[in-house]
């Protein structure tokens, strides 16, 4: 009991910090959602309007065309990044020359602000002065203008968010795996398993908390991507890379529409909440046993 | 055996029973071990994936979103119960 108490107490701070500025904008932006309010507006008090902005939302194209978008943006990058960074990181197991170099090279991204991340691929992505059209035009004859074509700039975005959070997972990853026991690897290979049976018997498994807890974050973090897109795109050509992120910031300031833009805010928040579920439920979370 | 009785991982194992009733796993007919707070949540998010689905399909053709609600506190009621 006594150990509770105390408990409670070291905690208090961070909850109280977490209650004012966690739960209660939190709670401020699901009473927003039900009310029609433009404080730019010729009349700017708020009207409650029931559930009118989730009627609207449900027809609205552009936000289920910005959700699909997002959706499939999610599933490249992270996948994509789950990959390279598992490879990265068993590459970072083992030593070889020039180890600690290439990590700190490999790690410099994660530390640089989303906004510049955008300004260096829009400089290096601009037809006639960036590098990478440049050169995609000489060697392969490819050419390259992520203002033009809705492809190039999707896959532009999937390919710089790649660049960014690797890292991340990478480092998260080296995490995993130096801490892992040797024994049940010694003993899979006394018993003659081969690799691809110890990586999916032995080292997944045992890494897959690991897995999911990075992905949560790296998902958590795709899903609200804006400030990088809105630097490279601003959300175009057309609506090809426009975010849910983006698509809230344009509904809430240029059009100072702040009821709806809560409305999709909620909206997102509900779908990511439910995406991280699934995510647990999937990999982690204990099964029934109906015996 | 007193000795053992009073080593941390014990009273780490007595904590452990008096923990309130929310964190104690339940098999209903959920695929997964839940405590009634997972239950709730579930039945929460059915609800308001319920709710926007009927808002797209079912309000246009005239039927109500109460009706709606009635049936996700019917499923909330069910998988609190015996989920």
């Amino acid at each position: 009991m006594q150990s509770n108490r105390l408990g409670w107490i070291l905690l208090a701070p961070t909850l109280v910090i977490l209650f004012f500025f966690g739960v209660l904008p939190f709670i401020y932006v699901v009473y927003v959602s039900f009310h029609q309010w433009n404080p730019f507006a010729a009349d700017p008090t708020m009207i409650f309007n029931g559930a009118d902005n989730f009627r609207k939302i449900v027809f609205d194209t552009e936000f289920l065309n910005s959700v699909g978008v997002t959706v499939l943006f999610v599933l490249f990058a992270v996948i994509s990044e789950l990959v390279v960074g598992y490879i990265l990181a068993q590459a970072f197991m083992k030593e070889f020359p020039g180890k600690a170099i290439f990590r700190t090279i490999h790690t410099l991204p994660l530390i640089m602000a989303p906004i510049i991340v955008g300004s260096v691929w829009k400089l290096m992505m601009t037809p006639s002065i960036g590098i990478i059209p440049h050169y995609l035009n000489e060697w392969f004859g490819i050419t390259v203008n992520i203002g033009m074509s809705p492809v190039a700039a999707f896959t532009t975005i999937i390919v710089m968010d790649i660049w960014h959070w690797t890292p991340l997972v990478t480092l998260t990853l080296i995490a995993a795996l130096v801490s892992l026991p040797p024994d049940p690897f010694k003993q899979a290979q006394i018993d003659g398993a081969n690799k691809r049976q110890i990586f999916f018997h032995i080292t997944v498994p045992m890494i897959a908390p690991a897995v999911v807890a990075t992905v949560f974050i790296r998902l958590m973090d795709a899903l609200r991507t804006v400030d990088e897109v809105w630097m490279l795109t601003g959300g175009g050509p057309g609506s090809a890379t426009r975010f849910v992120g983006v698509h809230i910031f344009k509904e809430v300031f240029p059009k100072t529409n702040y009821g709806y833009g809560s409305t999709i805010s909620v909206i997102v928040l509900y779908l990511t909440i439910v995406a991280c579920w699934l995510l647990y439920v999937t990999m982690l979370a204990p099964r029934n046993k109906k015996e | 055996m007193s000795n053992h009785e009073n080593t941390p991982l014990s009273s780490a194992h007595h904590e452990e029973e008096d923990t309130p009733a929310v964190s104690s796993p339940k098999a209903g007919f959920l695929p997964i071990e839940t405590n009634w707070f997972d239950r709730l949540f579930i039945s929460v998010v059915i609800w308001v994936a319920l709710s926007l689905l009927w808002f797209r399909f079912m309000e246009p053709i005239g039927l109500s979103i109460w009706i709606s609600n009635a049936i996700a506190l019917a499923l909330a009621v069910l998988i609190i119960s015996k989920g």
